[in-house]
């Protein structure tokens, strides 16, 4: 079931990296997991496609997080505090709490955006941005880029079967994999540089290197109030961040 | 180019130099900083302050940089740069999933760069991480040292080093050892150094020797990275070899400072 979309997408994006700089100011791991269970756990619970999510944010920050352990769990040269040791490989109560410290920031970073970034509809994005008056060339890179990843991902799968059809074996010897990417790659890569330079007449055909305003088909779901929430958002955790550091330094 | 259907192509196509030097210079700025001050805090535990210096230094200049070379770009290398974007993305979260020591995220950067110019990939690198971090936020504040794998690649292409097969991978090793080095203290400041199950065992090896994070991460980036861009670059100039003489028409850059040679006169053909 999709969400109800409450606010416009560069409202919550912009709200998501705030709460991101928020916690890198902060740094403490209360306050990390603070984040990760009033404002993560309840977001995902309720976008409306919460194993969707969970499952990204697991397969981005787990092997991160558990890599993360492994690594300073047992080798920290800067530990003193030895809890046990096998041959060059020591674990040390300092090293221990650094990966507590870093793996929360971690899953904290990655579930806020990501949680943000799914739940997006890219359409609208692209559409506010039109309508705000962004770069049209940014905006047609980043709405192309998206919308071309799936096709390219597709495209890759279908050439695949195509090859080993012809008795392509995937696999083997490293000569033989090298060989597999290429007769892969090449037609991949060759026909979507057809497609963009058809892409290319088709654009210049519409005047899309003139000068002067665009029109959005779709309807601008932005408000006033949301830009000036924006801007105060923004101003808002430049004048914490600033406090944080003045007290801190004061200390 | 223009069109007879549109308007005269107006004028103002010039990089706007002073955004792509403020940026540059923001990247130099954030990474010497790092460099230079940080080490001696790492000790006693990341700091919060070099994590957002890292992100802030790294993800404006980026930002700077993008928005200094987009107004330049021409329609057909603005074309190609959602494709290089999407191959990085594909091929970059393959590699990543399968615990490969190296990335292979350059691909699409390091093909537009020799396709279309050295301010076409460092844009690509830059978005590239930049529209990756929407699926894995991890990518994003690695958008600088893309950036700079694009301009270096393109600079690469435009002296020639993709003349020949064989100096490709010499150039893929210098541009890794310089992005290796701009790498490592995002890794050591933002993620404690942790990535993919492959580069880690080689940070672990570091470590048990006694480095530092910050070193042990340089030492694990020069030995990835070095790989890493040896093999898109050998990649990337076989695919450029293989691509059909049509398809390659199209880009200017390639003709005007003939970057694949030998291929212009006589089609000789596979």
């Amino acid at each position: 079931m999709p969400r109800r979309r409450v606010f416009n997408p560069l409202t919550e994006l912009l709200a998501a990296a705030l709460l991101v700089v928020l916690v890198l100011v902060v740094n403490t791991w209360q306050f990390s997991l603070a984040v990760l269970v009033v404002v993560v756990v309840p977001g995902v619970l309720l976008s409306g496609k919460p194993r969707q999510i969970a499952l990204a944010i697991a397969v981005a920050a787990g092997p991160l997080l558990i890599s993360s352990f492994l690594l300073h769990g047992l080798f920290f040269p800067e530990g003193t505090t030895v809890l046990a040791e096998w041959g060059p490989a020591r674990v040390t109560a300092e090293g221990l709490q650094f990966a507590a410290l870093t793996g929360l920031r971690l899953a904290v970073f990655t579930g806020v955006l990501l949680t943000a970034a799914l739940t997006v509809s890219i359409p609208e994005l692209v559409s506010t941005l039109t309508h705000r008056g962004w770069n049209r060339r940014l905006v047609f890179v980043v709405g192309s880029a998206v919308g071309l990843l799936p096709h390219v991902a597709e495209r890759a799968r279908q050439i695949t079967r195509a090859q080993q059809a012809r008795g392509l074996v995937v696999g083997g010897s490293l000569p033989s994999r090298v060989r597999g990417l290429l007769m892969v790659s090449v037609p991949l890569v060759t026909g979507l540089l057809i497609d963009a330079a058809e892409r290319t007449q088709l654009l210049e055909s519409r005047g899309f290197s003139s000068p002067g305003p665009r029109t959005s088909y779709l309807p601008d779901t932005d408000t006033a109030g949301q830009r000036t929430a924006r801007w105060l958002m923004a101003a808002g955790v430049l004048g914490f961040g600033c406090a944080w550091y003045a007290v801190g330094a004061g200390r | 180019m223009s069109s007879p259907l549109t308007l005269p192509a107006t004028k103002a196509a010039r990089p706007r130099t002073a955004l792509v030097a403020v940026g540059a210079a923001l990247i130099a700025a954030t990474y010497l900083y790092l460099v230079l001050v940080q080490p001696a805090e790492i000790a006693e535990g990341i700091g919060g302050t070099s994590s957002l210096i890292t992100l802030f230094g790294f993800l404006g200049g980026g930002a700077l940089l993008v928005a200094g070379i987009l107004p330049s770009l021409s329609t057909s290398s603005l074309v190609l740069m959602p494709l290089g974007i999407a191959l990085n993305i594909a091929i970059g979260q393959t590699a990543g999933s399968l615990g490969l020591q190296i990335y292979l995220d350059a691909i699409g950067t390091v093909l537009v760069a020799v396709l279309a110019g050295p301010a076409a990939g460092a844009a690509t690198g830059a978005l590239s991480n930049a529209i990756w971090g929407l699926f894995n936020p991890l990518a994003l504040p690695f958008a600088a040292g893309a950036a700079l794998i694009g301009l270096l690649a393109g600079t690469a292409a435009r002296y020639g080093m993709f003349r020949r097969v064989y100096l490709a991978p010499v150039a893929g090793l210098v541009v890794g050892a310089v992005g290796g080095l701009v790498a490592a203290p995002v890794a050591a400041f933002m993620f404690g150094a942790a990535g993919t199950v492959g580069t880690n065992a080689l940070v672990a090896a570091f470590r048990a020797v006694g480095d530092s994070l910050l070193v042990a991460a340089t030492k694990q980036g020069l030995t990835s990275d070095t790989l890493d861009k040896l093999v898109v670059f050998t990649l990337v100039a076989l695919l450029a070899y293989a691509l059909p003489r049509r398809s390659r028409a199209q880009f200017p850059f390639l003709r005007r400072y003939g970057v694949l040679a030998g291929r212009t006169g006589s089609a000789t053909g596979r």
